[in-house]
C-alpha cells in the first residue's frame, strides 16, 4: 500500500510551532557550519589559485631576513626568467595600530606587466577608467617618487574616510622609522582591482626606489634590501629548472635562498596557521552535533504524539513500519527546509561577510561545494533523526498503541 | 504552598531520552564556549608570567614587537652600563641582556613550515628573571660556542630539533646541546650565544635589551627619561605590558569567535529547549489543570516549570564541561598573529570558566522554559482538567 504522505505533511503544518522552532534551529546550525567550513576553504584557496609561472625568491632561513638588492640582477640573468620584481614589506599602519594593513615597496616600470593576470587598475588620475587608467597609473607612478596605489578594499575600509585619487594616504611605519619621526605620506594615484582570487584587495603598492633613497639619504632608517623577489618565468620554461638554477647561484651565501613557486609561498602562511584549520573543523562539527540532538527530540516528541494513531494506520491494513517511514519522511522535509534555509543564509551573506572578515580572512567565499556538502548532511541528519523516533514504532502492538493518550 | 522541589525532579526522569537530547543540545553550545575560552585562557596564561613586573624590556621607538625592533651595539652598551634602575647582582654586574631575536623557517614534525624564534642570549638572560628558565635535559651553551639549547615543546614538534642533533642556520651548523623549561611565551624558542648568532645570521645589531629592575620602577616616568635621551633614545616597558600587546591579535580573535558561536548556538538550544518543554506542558495538560484546582498560584506552576526547564539546562552545563575536561592540559601550536611564530600552548579550564558556562546553560535552560511555563501557568482550570 502506497505511503499516505498527505498525512505526513499535515502533521507538519498541526506541529508548526515544533516544527518552527526545529527548522530555525537547523538553519542557523547550517549557516554557522558552512560559515566554518568555507572559512577553512578560503585558506586554502589561496594556495589553488597562485600563478603557475611566477616564482619566489626568499631568504632560506627567515621571512625576516632581506636579500642583498645585487640579487635581482643575478635572477634576471638566468635562462627562463621573464622578469622580477622586488617585494618589500613595509608593515605599517594607517593613524591606529588596529588599522594594520599590507604596503609592498615593488619596481613601478615593470611591477604591472608582470601582474597583468593578478590585477587590473580600476581607477587611475583625473578619474581615468578603462584601459587607458592603466597607463595613466603607471605614467602617475613614474612622476611623483611618492605615488602609491590602492586595493579597491581600501578605499572606505578606515572610520568614515573615504579615499580618492589624488589624496596624500599617511602611514605610520614600525620598521622604517623616520629619522623626524614622522609618517611617510604617499599620494594615492590609482586603485586595483584582483582578478585572481588569491589576491589581497586591501593592498597598498608604492615605488620601491622612494624608501631605498629615503634610507640612503639618511631620512629614514631600516634595513636595505628586499623580502623578497617575485619572479615570472618565461612560457616554455620549466619553473622548477629555473627555480633550482637561483638557489644555486646563491648556496654560499652571503644569503642562502629558498626559491617556490608562488602556490608553494602561499602554502607557507596557512601551514603558519598549524592547527587553526582543525580547531574551525572540529567547531563546524560540533554545531551539527548539537543541532542533531534538536532534530532527534523533536522527532521524539513527535513519535510520543503518534503512537495512537500509529495503531489506526495498522488496523487500517497499513503496515506497521508505515508510521516509521512518515516520520522518516517528515524528519528529512524539516532538515531539508531548515539546512536550505540556513545555507541559502549562509550564500546571501557571503559578500557582506567577506566586508565584515576584511583583511583576517581576504578570499571568503562560499562555494558550491560547501553547499552540496551542506545539504547532504542535512539529508543524513533528517534520516538519522526519523530513524531514531520511527524504529521502535515498527514494533508497536496495534491493541496496545491504540490504548495510548493522544 | 510551593511545589516540593521532588515536583520537577521525577518529571525529568520520566521523560529520560527526551530530557538528554535537549540537555546534550545545551551541553555541545556550552563546550564550544568553554573550549574556545580554555584555549584562549592557555595562550594568554604564557604571556603572564610571574615576576614579569620587575623586569623591563627596551626596544626601538616605534616597535610594536621584538621583530621589528633594531638597537646598535654602542646604544646597548651605554644602556646597560649608565641606567639606573637596572639591578646588578653582588659582584656589581648588571642583571641586563643584551639580545637578537628572529623568526626562521622550521619544519613542522608533521609536515609544513612555521616560524619559531631564535634567539640570541647572554649569561644573565638565564638569571634576571624572577622565575628563571630550568634546565630539563642536557647542559647550558658554553658561552663563544656554536651550541643552542631548545625549548621543550619543540622536541616533539619541530623536526630536528632534538638533543643532540644539529641545527643549521644560515650555512653555520650549531650543536643542541640542552632542553630547556620557562613557562612563558619565550618557552618555544631556541636559545645560543648573541655573538655566535649575530655571526651566524650575518646581522649587526641587537632587537631588545632586556633587565631586572627593581620593583619600585615607575615605566611611565623612565619609558619619557630614556626616550629623550639622544645617546639611547628607546622606549621601555615592563615586560608585562610588552608580552600583553603580543597576544591581542589571537586572543581577540578567540574570544570574538566563542562569543559568536556561543550567541548563535545559544538561540539554537533554546528553540531546542522550548520545543521539550511544550511538549512537557502538552502531556501535563490534565496535572496542570488538578494543580491549579487544588490552590497552587499559576505564579507556582510557572516556576515549577521554568525551574525544570532551568536544570535541564544545568544537566546540559554540566555534560558540556565533562566533555571539554579530556582537553585539559594537551598541547596544541598555533600562530600568533602579533610576530607571526608559532608557539605552543595548552587548553586550560579554570574555575572561573567553568562557573560561567554552568550560568550560561542555566540562563539557556530558563530562557528556553520561559514560553513553555507562561503557557502552563495561564491554562484555565477547567479547560485544563478535560485534556
Amino acid at each position: 500500500m502506497k505511503l499516505p504522505l498527505r498525512l505526513a505533511l499535515r502533521h507538519l503544518l498541526a506541529g508548526w510551532v515544533r516544527n518552527g522552532l526545529t527548522v530555525m534551529a537547523l538553519s542557523i546550525a547550517l549557516f554557522l557550519f558552512c560559515f566554518l567550513i568555507s572559512v577553512v576553504r578560503s585558506l586554502d584557496l589561496a594556495i589553488d589559485a597562485a600563478a603557475s609561472n611566477r616564482l619566489v625568491t626568499q631568504s632560506a632561513v627567515s621571512l625576516f631576513i632581506d636579500l642583498p638588492l645585487s640579487y635581482q640582477g643575478k635572477i634576471e640573468s638566468i635562462d627562463g626568467v621573464e622578469g622580477t620584481t622586488k617585494f618589500q614589506w613595509f608593515g605599517g599602519y594607517y593613524r591606529e595600530p588596529a588599522n594594520f594593513f599590507a604596503q609592498f615597496g615593488i619596481d613601478h616600470e615593470r611591477f604591472f606587466d608582470l601582474y597583468e593576470g593578478d590585477i587590473e587598475i580600476s581607477e587611475g588620475p583625473a578619474g581615468v577608467t578603462g584601459p587607458a587608467a592603466r597607463t595613466a597609473v603607471i605614467e602617475a607612478l613614474a612622476a611623483d617618487r611618492r605615488a602609491c596605489v590602492l586595493g579597491e578594499g581600501l578605499r572606505s575600509r578606515f572610520e568614515k574616510t573615504d579615499f580618492e585619487v589624488g589624496d596624500t594616504f599617511p602611514v605610520i611605519p614600525t620598521i622604517f622609522q623616520k629619522f623626524d619621526g614622522s609618517a611617510w605620506e604617499f599620494i594615492i594615484v590609482g586603485f586595483y582591482r584582483p582578478k585572481r582570487s588569491n589576491v589581497d584587495a586591501t593592498t597598498m603598492y608604492f615605488r620601491h626606489d622612494y624608501l631605498e633613497e629615503s634610507l640612503e639619504g639618511g631620512i629614514a632608517a631600516g634595513p636595505e634590501g628586499a623580502g623578497v623577489y617575485m619572479v615570472n618565468v618565461a612560457d616554455g620554461s620549466d619553473p622548477e629548472r629555473v627555480s633550482s638554477d637561483i638557489d644555486a647561484l646563491f648556496e654560499n651565501g652571503p644569503q642562502a635562498t629558498m626559491t617556490t613557486s608562488e602556490a608553494a609561498f602561499q602554502a607557507i602562511f596557512a601551514s603558519m596557521l598549524g592547527n587553526v584549520p582543525l580547531f574551525l573543523g572540529t567547531l563546524g562539527g560540533a554545531v551539527l552535533f548539537a543541532v542533531l540532538f534538536s532534530v532527534i527530540n523533536t522527532m521524539l516528541i513527535a513519535a510520543r504524539q503518534r503512537r495512537r494513531e500509529a495503531g489506526i494506520l495498522q488496523a487500517l491494513g497499513f503496515s506497521p513500519s508505515t508510521s516509521a517511514w512518515l516520520l522518516v519522511f517528515e524528519g528529512v522535509l524539516i532538515s531539508l527546509i531548515g539546512g536550505g534555509l540556513g545555507l541559502l543564509l549562509a550564500g546571501g551573506s557571503a559578500p557582506a561577510m567577506a566586508e565584515a572578515l576584511g583583511t583576517s580572512i581576504p578570499n571568503y567565499a562560499v562555494d558550491g561545494a560547501t553547499i552540496i556538502q551542506g545539504i547532504l548532511l542535512a539529508l543524513l541528519m533528517g534520516i538519522l533523526a526519523g530513524a531514531a523516533a520511527g524504529l521502535p514504532m515498527v514494533r508497536l502492538q496495534p491493541t496496545e498503541a491504540l490504548r495510548s493518550e493522544g | 504552598m510551593a511545589l516540593p522541589a521532588g515536583y520537577t525532579t521525577r518529571n525529568l526522569s520520566r521523560r529520560r531520552a527526551q530530557v538528554l537530547f535537549t540537555a546534550l543540545g545545551i551541553g555541545m553550545t556550552v563546550a564550544v564556549f568553554c573550549g574556545i575560552l580554555s584555549l584562549r585562557n592557555g595562550f594568554e596564561q604564557l604571556y603572564r608570567p610571574r615576576g614579569a613586573e620587575e623586569v623591563a624590556i627596551y626596544l626601538r621607538p616605534g616597535a610594536t614587537s621584538e621583530g621589528e625592533s633594531a638597537i646598535s651595539r654602542e646604544k646597548a652598551r651605554i644602556l646597560i652600563k649608565e641606567r639606573p634602575e637596572i639591578i646588578r647582582d653582588d659582584g656589581g654586574v648588571p642583571l641586563a641582556a643584551a639580545e637578537c631575536f628572529l623568526a626562521v623557517y622550521m619544519e613542522k614534525i608533521g609536515g609544513g613550515l612555521t616560524n619559531v624564534p631564535l634567539r640570541g642570549i647572554e649569561p644573565a638572560s638565564l638569571t634576571l628573571h624572577p622565575y628563571p628558565p630550568r634546565l630539563v635535559d642536557g647542559r647550558w651553551p658554553r658561552w663563544g660556542s656554536d651550541e643552542v639549547v631548545v625549548g621543550e615543546p619543540l622536541v616533539t614538534r619541530m623536526k630536528g630539533c632534538s638533543l643532540g642533533e644539529t641545527l643549521r642556520i644560515n650555512t653555520t651548523p650549531f650543536e643542541i646541546v640542552g632542553v630547556y623549561r620557562f613557562d612563558s611565551a619565550e618557552g618555544s624558542e631556541v636559545w645560543g650565544p648573541v655573538e655566535r648568532m649575530l655571526e651566524a645570521l650575518d646581522r649587526p645589531v641587537f632587537q631588545r635589551v632586556i633587565a631586572r629592575v627593581s620593583p619600585t620602577t615607575d615605566f611611565a616616568a623612565i619609558a619619557e627619561e630614556i626616550e629623550k635621551d639622544p645617546r639611547i633614545s628607546l622606549t621601555v616597558s615592563s615586560e608585562r605590558e610588552y608580552l600583553q600587546k603580543q597576544t591581542s591579535a589571537l586572543g581577540t580573535a578567540l574570544l570574538f569567535l566563542s562569543i559568536f558561536l556561543t550567541v548563535v548556538m545559544g538561540v539554537a538550544a533554546v528553540l531546542g529547549a522550548t520545543n521539550t518543554m511544550l511538549a512537557a506542558v502538552a502531556s501535563r495538560t490534565h496535572e496542570i489543570g488538578v494543580l491549579l484546582a487544588i490552590g497552587y498560584s499559576r505564579s507556582e506552576v510557572f516556576l515549577a516549570f521554568l525551574l525544570e526547564s532551568a536544570q535541564v539546562g544545568l544537566i546540559g552545563g554540566v555534560l558540556g564541561v565533562l566533555m571539554v575536561l579530556p582537553f585539559h592540559g594537551v598541547e596544541t601550536g598555533a600562530a600568533n598573529f602579533n610576530t607571526f611564530t608559532d608557539v605552543s600552548f595548552a587548553f586550560r579550564l579554570s574555575p572561573g570558566l567553568v562557573g560561567t558556562s554552568l550560568i550560561i546553560s542555566f540562563i539557556l535552560g530558563l530562557v528556553g522554559g520561559a514560553i513553555p511555563a507562561w503557557r502552563a501557568a495561564r491554562m484555565k482550570p477547567v479547560d485544563a482538567l478535560r485534556g
